[in-house]
């Protein structure tokens, strides 16, 4: 959940990201717009294309607002996964972690 | 569980399903139009073949095949299930029974008649007339169509069809192995349909060296998206030795619900330039976890019992098995843990699942019958004790009474109980006697309808099992001898169909079985003109027409012109009777001229107590059931007749009975017995008629177990069995309808004189 | 991590069949006989997939594959449709009620297998 306590608002995903996790996923992203976010994904153990999409979209999003959206300790199945359907997570990597 | 015990299962599924096959066919017979009712029948058929087919029984599921068909057209309303279609079903049905009894115990079919109702269904199904000469479409046998059989190997895939032979080595390095181009566009449906493109583009890196693009041009900004809709599609090169299909057959699932493209790369350095290409590392193994080596051992189990030509016959299928299994053999299952709680939740489940698999349970019968006969002991000890108490505590009062009362009482429910354990319903027996009925009626042309009523009626499955005979000779019976021809019937203002009304229920303590038909009941005259022939009654006997109708159950009686080749194979109505008897049960008849003959059975629930009243005859204990008993009374002098040279009667409110001296009867004594000195059991005889049996004394009643004579001893004429008593002594069991047979009209016959006296 | 099936069919002996196929192959078999038990134990199966015939009584397979797809927590879990017929009819209601994928019956225990691999993660 997002932490309120500090500026960079932190979003953990959950274990499984199915069509279901799609939507739940969408509505959280979209009550952190306006701040940096910082997302992990270590809990991770399933990643379906649909929740992968709505990361992209957030992504570039907050690209256009200016903000940092990056991850930080991502699991080996989401690195995998993304991968493996051809999108480069490397570039939102969090370089500081 | 091995395919052995599964294959067991199957059988007994078969024969659920032939039974509610039957008994749907036969509500539709009745014009019973409910989809349901076409559906279950539909899915009885369509059960037995998925199993049929599992197990590669081929007669099995070539005939299940076109009978379904047929079936099918009735459910989709193209066939009118009118009475012709279902005699033609309930015949096939017959032969689906045939076809399942010779696959699980070998033998064989009659092969014309399932070639003849193949066709006769076909023809159903093309809406046709029934033709004889009709060829057999293709679709009579599937597995046949499936001819041309390519040659598969040890596994039984089919090796894959390479088009470039210069790779057909496999072993080359990768640079010079095709590269197809791949566009993948998912529609929502795909995700919707719980599908997902992860798991594709999973799949096909399997088949080769990947490459991937992936289009995010259409994703739409956060909060205009739909998170659940499609928006990334993707550009895949594929390096890969294997052929288009293999790539195809990847997005088998997901053919509708996507834009596939797939060709073969003319440019293939085009190709990487104009894209950025991600390259996809081979190792997913985090991707996939499944412990495939026990997968391929269950296939090998598994393999020898299916249909080898069922793999070949889907050989595109079969291809993209082996494009698949090719990589996963490299696949390495992977561990990951799980919290205790959620494996205690799979455990849990996993019960959950194993008592939904198991409602009921099955049990040796052997087993049952060892409980039932221990608890018999239990009954007889319990009797014993209560005896010995009796006898020894003169008081009456004790807590030990008390006692012996409760564990009576217990006893009783635990008896009980256990006869409850064998007790089924009748209903496979009635279901066996409509396709007796079916065959009957067409070797006589007759045309029949069968009604059966009570089917759930419970009884142990010893009598269950032991009335089948009896029942079936019944109702050939029924038809051969007691319906008339359609002619006749229609001459004599009825309907031109028959009716044969089968019913069972309980009645006090005991099942009531009727066979009742509406044909033209007993010739009374006929009969008993042969019974005068036959020297069964005296020519001026003067017999009510109840004892007619009953001189059919006499031994070698048959009022038939002409031995038919139904009902005359030497077995009269007299054997039938001796099987019930046999049960412990009684059968009469009663029949109205022209309206038809009534068959009425009454059996004992269980073989294995009795409910008896024990009495004294020349210091010999008897048991008389109690089944049999309408009253006892104590006869006085003025009400005893004498007439003829020693018969006697007694007047009970203004009307004679017989009376039948018990002792004299069974030879215990050599002389007359004082009706006054003893006690009278009012008795219904099975001829309907009463007799008074003369005892000298009544005991008392009570339970007690059956034990065989024929089993431990021989068979005694006009006793039944036999049985301990609570003081440990051997008793009788009187078979009342013998001993009033004996004193009919004449005295014992020579062989019933034998020494009973146990 | 074993994966968990649920696997809806009438008949008593493809349901021990798939019992047994899919325990060897270890994954863990919850039954259901039709699709009212099948839409009933889909809280406690908590399925990573679904195996359904469609010939069942009470309630068919497309009604339960429906059924499932309009459950807002198990809406996403795959379906693999059984079926006799590979005619194209029977998968496209299939298809149209939500179905993930098919087996063809009779199914051998590698088609079984493989087909659910190819629908779960």
């Amino acid at each position: 959940m997002a932490s309120r306590n500090t500026a960079r608002k932190k979003l953990k995903l959950a274990p499984v990201l199915d069509l279901n996790e799609a939507t739940a996923l969408h509505e959280r992203l979209l009550a952190l717009k306006g701040g940096a976010v910082t997302i992990d994904a270590s809990a991770v153990e399933r990643v379906g294309a649909l929740c992968v999409q709505v990361l992209m979209a957030a992504a570039r999003s907050w690209e256009e607002d200016h903000l940092s959206f990056t991850f930080a300790e991502v699991s080996d199945a989401f690195i995998k996964t993304t991968q493996l359907i051809g999108v480069d997570v490397a570039p939102l990597m969090a370089k500081e972690i | 569980m091995d395919m052995n015990e599964i294959k067991e299962i199957f059988f007994q599924e078969c024969e659920e399903q032939l039974a509610e096959l039957e008994s749907g066919l036969l509500k539709l017979n009745d014009g019973d139009r409910d989809p349901e009712t076409v559906n279950a029948v539909f899915r009885a058929v369509h059960s037995i073949k998925g199993g049929a087919g599992a197990f590669g029984l081929d007669d099995l599921v070539s005939f299940a095949h076109v009978f379904e068909t047929t079936l099918d057209c009735v459910r989709s309303n193209r066939l009118e299930p009118n009475q012709e279609v279902l005699k033609v079903m309930l015949r096939s049905a017959d032969v689906l029974a045939d076809l399942t009894n010779a696959a699980r115990d070998g033998g064989s079919v009659d092969e014309a008649r399932s070639r003849q109702l193949i066709k006769e269904l076909e023809a159903l199904a093309n809406g046709e007339v029934p033709q004889a000469a009709a060829e057999p479409a293709p679709k009579a046998a599937p597995p046949a169509a499936a001819a041309p059989v390519p040659p598969v190997n040890e596994e039984g895939f089919q090796p894959v069809a390479f088009s470039f032979e210069e790779f057909e080595t496999g072993e080359e390095p990768a640079i010079d192995l095709p590269t197809y181009e791949i566009l993948f566009r998912p529609k929502s449906d795909l995700y919707a349909k719980g599908n997902d493109a992860t798991l594709l583009l999973r799949d096909l890196s399997r088949l080769g060296e990947m490459s991937i693009h992936c289009d995010m041009d259409g994703l739409p900004a956060l909060d205009r998206m739909n998170p659940e809709a499609a928006y990334f599609a993707w550009k895949i090169s594929l390096k890969t030795d294997k052929v288009e299909e293999a790539i195809r057959s990847v997005f088998e699932f997901a053919e509708w619900d996507c834009e596939l493209e797939v060709m073969l790369a003319d440019d293939q350095a085009q190709a990487h330039e104009e894209l950025p290409m991600q390259p996809v590392p081979f190792d997913l193994s985090m991707l996939d976890e499944e412990p495939r080596a026990s997968v391929e051992e269950e296939d090998r189990t598994v393999a020898g019992e299916r249909d080898i030509r069922e793999l070949a016959g889907s050989a595109a299928e079969a291809t993209s098995n082996v494009v698949q299994m090719t990589p996963s053999a490299a696949r390495v299952p992977a561990e990951s843990g799980r919290s205790a709680a959620s494996a205690a939740a799979q455990s849990a489940a996993s019960q959950q699942a194993a008592s939904a698999a198991t409602p009921t349970i099955r049990v040796d019968l052997d087993r049952v019958d060892r409980l039932i006969n221990l608890v018999g002991e239990l009954v007889i000890n319990q009797a014993m004790l209560s005896q010995s108490v009796i006898e020894n505590d003169t008081n009456g009062t004790s807590s030990i009474n008390m006692g012996l009362e409760e564990l009576q009482q217990l006893t009783r429910e635990i008896q009980d109980s256990v006869m409850a354990i064998r007790a089924q319903p009748v209903k496979p027996v009635f279901q066996r006697m409509s396709r007796i009925v079916r065959e009957i009626a067409d070797m006589t042309g007759k045309s029949v309808r069968l009604v059966t009523e009570g089917e759930n009626t419970e009884v142990d499955k010893t009598v269950i099992d032991k009335l089948a005979e009896p029942l079936t000779h019944m109702i050939r019976n029924a038809v051969d001898h007691g319906l008339e021809t359609p002619e006749k019937r229609i001459a004599a203002g009825k309907n031109p169909e028959g009716t044969v009304r089968l019913t069972a229920k309980h009645r006090s303590g005991r099942i009531v079985i009727e066979l009742a038909d509406d044909g033209a009941g007993i010739n009374r005259e006929k009969v008993r003109q042969k019974a005068i022939d036959n020297d069964l009654i005296a020519a001026d006997a003067n017999l009510s027409d109840e004892e007619i109708d009953n001189l059919i159950f006499h031994a070698g009686f048959s009022t038939a012109d002409k031995i038919s080749d139904i009902s005359g194979r030497g077995v009269g109505m007299d054997v039938v009777k001796r099987s019930i008897q046999a049960l412990g049960g009684r059968i009469n008849i009663s029949s109205k001229p022209g309206q038809g003959s009534v068959f009425t059975m009454s059996l004992p629930l269980t073989l294995a107590v009795l409910d008896g009243m024990v009495v004294t005859v020349a210091n010999q204990t008897l048991v008389v059931p109690l089944t049999a008993i309408v009253e006892t009374l104590q006869p006085e002098a003025s009400a005893i007749h004498s007439f003829g040279a020693n018969q006697r009667l007694i007047s009970i409110r203004n009307s004679f009975c017989p009376l039948v001296d018990v002792g004299r009867i069974l030879n215990f004594r050599a002389t007359q017995a004082n009706p006054v000195d003893g006690v009278a059991l009012l008795v219904e005889s099975e001829g309907g008629g009463q007799r008074a049996l003369m005892v000298d004394a009544i005991q008392g009643q009570r339970q007690v177990v059956i034990k065989s004579l024929e089993a431990n001893y021989t068979h005694v004429p006009g006793i039944a069995a036999a049985t301990i008593l609570g003081d440990g002594r051997v008793a009788l069991i009187l078979d009342v309808d013998a001993i009033v047979a004996a004193s009919r009209g004449q005295a014992l016959k020579p062989e019933m004189s034998l020494a009973a006296a146990g | 991590m074993k994966k968990r099936v649920l696997t809806v069919d009438d008949s008593r002996t493809i349901r021990n069949m798939l019992l047994v196929t899919l325990n060897n192959a270890g994954f863990e078999t919850i039954q259901a006989e039709d699709g009212v038990e099948g839409l009933e134990k889909l809280e406690d199966a908590n399925p990573d997939v679904i195996v359904t015939d469609i010939n069942m009584p009470r309630l068919d397979g497309f009604g339960f594959i429906e059924g499932v797809r309009r459950n807002d927590r198990y809406r996403a879990v795959p379906i693999l449709v059984l079926t006799t017929e590979s005619d194209a009819e029977k998968k496209n209601r299939a298809r149209q009620a939500g179905a993930t994928g098919w087996i063809v019956k009779p199914f051998d225990p590698t088609k079984l297998i493989d087909a659910i691999e190819r629908v779960t993660a």
